[in-house]
């Protein structure tokens, strides 16, 4: 008769403490926790969307990463809320990358500040700008490429050494943001 | 006399701020204090029924803003106990009704004869919030520990901290279920701490009685044996500067106590 008790007592026991790890109420904590930084923020889906397209640009400069892993979340403890950063690096650039990608920057910026100031002159120009403009892409884009391909095999090399270690960067802005 | 002007709120509707502002409002009467409650759910009251005073009404808010009345003419006096008032709002009109001027105007005048006015906001954030909260310097939060109403709350808190004349400002749980929280799957009042970063000043259990005593027309702290009464007791209590320990209200734990008790019994038989 105990034992029937006993083993009543450890089923309902059991019944409580199981399953805490996926738990609705886990869930729900989580949920709520990250749709209140956004609500906190004024952060909305498009503006986010903005700033890892931009933030991807920037960081690709410098290092390859896996831009399908990258990681850029709204985190909080409190009343602090943190910007959290994950980027998964594929690996680092070489000098001599940087200045490449560097260069064609500038130039690509230098075309936007020469088509800016055409703007003013009259359609006929301009259209003749943006024709040549293409041009100038193009032999760009085709420079890019065949860099690419120069590089290929030692990308592969590296892949294989660093992925086995998953390097990853971790980017932390903690700033105080004061609920509005 | 300078009295204390509290605004009970909550952004989402349902989730007891009627219900709280009758019963806290009732306990700090009881135990001997001034007390009115102002509905300002102007077109949508219900303060009235909770405290069973809707045949009692004759004037309301609105006739004392447009000056059909005198203020003291529109307040209500509750059936029990003579220290607390009622200024209900106008069933048939809108929320534009009253200016948040007025409403302070309104609770200037009783903060000289009473020590406690509680104001029991709309649900929204819109003009009737807005209004509602114009007067008090303090307020309460009520919430319970659904997504929705955490959600409603932290927006709720965010706005009353903009807002200066609110000096400060506390959340009250409500309808928290000790059984479900137990099983993980409602978020506990730690949770909801935590996440709103708010003082608490209250945690109240979920309790059928609140039922039965809506139905009545009577404030569950009436009833002595109510968890719920005496939550809200205490809530009172630590508005008046007490220092008063939460309940435990570990109702699953008690069911394991049961068994384990059950188990005591068996072994001395």
């Amino acid at each position: 008769m105990k034992d029937i008790f006993t083993n009543l007592y450890n089923k309902v026991i059991g019944f409580f403490q199981s399953d805490k790890g996926d738990s609705s109420k886990v869930i729900a904590s989580n949920r709520l926790k990250l749709v209140l930084m956004h609500d906190r923020t004024n952060l909305d889906t498009l503006t986010m969307q903005k700033m890892r397209e931009q933030l991807i640009k920037v960081i690709s400069r410098y290092i390859e990463i896996d831009q399908e892993a990258l990681d850029l979340n709204l985190e909080g403890e409190g009343d602090a809320i943190a910007l959290m950063l994950n980027i998964p690096v594929i690996r680092a650039r070489t000098l001599e990358e940087i200045e490449a990608i560097e260069k064609a920057e500038e130039e690509e910026l230098a075309q936007k500040a020469a088509k800016d100031s055409s703007e003013d002159e009259s359609d006929e120009e301009e259209a003749d700008d943006s024709e040549s403009e293409d041009n100038d892409e193009d032999a760009a884009e085709d420079s890019e490429e065949s860099e690419c391909e120069e590089e290929t095999p030692e990308v592969e090399n590296s892949d294989s050494e660093e992925n086995s270690d998953s390097e990853q960067a971790s980017v932390s802005g903690k700033q105080k943001a004061k609920k509005k | 006399m300078t009295g204390r002007v509290i605004v009970i709120t909550s952004g989402k509707g349902g989730v007891g701020k009627t219900t709280t502002s009758a019963n806290i409002g009732t306990a700090l009467a009881k135990s001997g204090s001034k007390v009115v409650l102002i509905d300002t759910d102007i077109g949508l009251r219900n303060l009235d029924l909770l405290l069973g005073l809707e045949n009692r009404i004759v004037y309301t808010l609105v006739d004392v803003v447009e000056e059909r009345c005198k203020l003291k003419q529109a307040l209500v006096k509750d059936k029990k106990n003579p220290n607390l008032c009622l200024l209900a709002a106008a069933q048939t009109r809108d929320k534009t009704a009253v200016t948040a001027e007025q409403l302070k105007e309104i609770c200037e005048e009783l903060q000289e004869d009473y020590d406690f006015i509680l104001v029991d906001c709309p649900a929204g954030i819109e003009h009737g919030f807005q209004t509602a909260i114009s007067g008090a310097s303090e307020a309460i939060v009520v919430t319970t520990p659904e997504m929705s109403a955490v959600r409603d709350a932290d927006r709720i808190i965010g706005l009353l901290e903009a807002k200066e004349e609110i000096k400060s400002y506390k959340l009250l749980i409500n309808r928290v279920r000790p059984n479900l929280i137990k099983a993980n799957d409602m978020m506990s009042v730690d949770d909801v701490v935590d996440i709103l970063s708010c003082n608490l000043i209250g945690i109240i259990p979920e309790d059928t009685g609140i039922i039965t005593s809506t139905n009545r027309g009577e404030p569950i702290v009436n009833d002595e044996n109510s968890m719920a009464g005496k939550a809200y007791k205490n809530v009172a209590l630590r508005i008046q500067g007490e220092e008063v320990p939460f309940l435990d209200i570990d109702e699953p734990h008690g069911f394991i106590d049961k068994i384990k008790k059950f188990f005591g019994i068996k072994a001395k038989a």
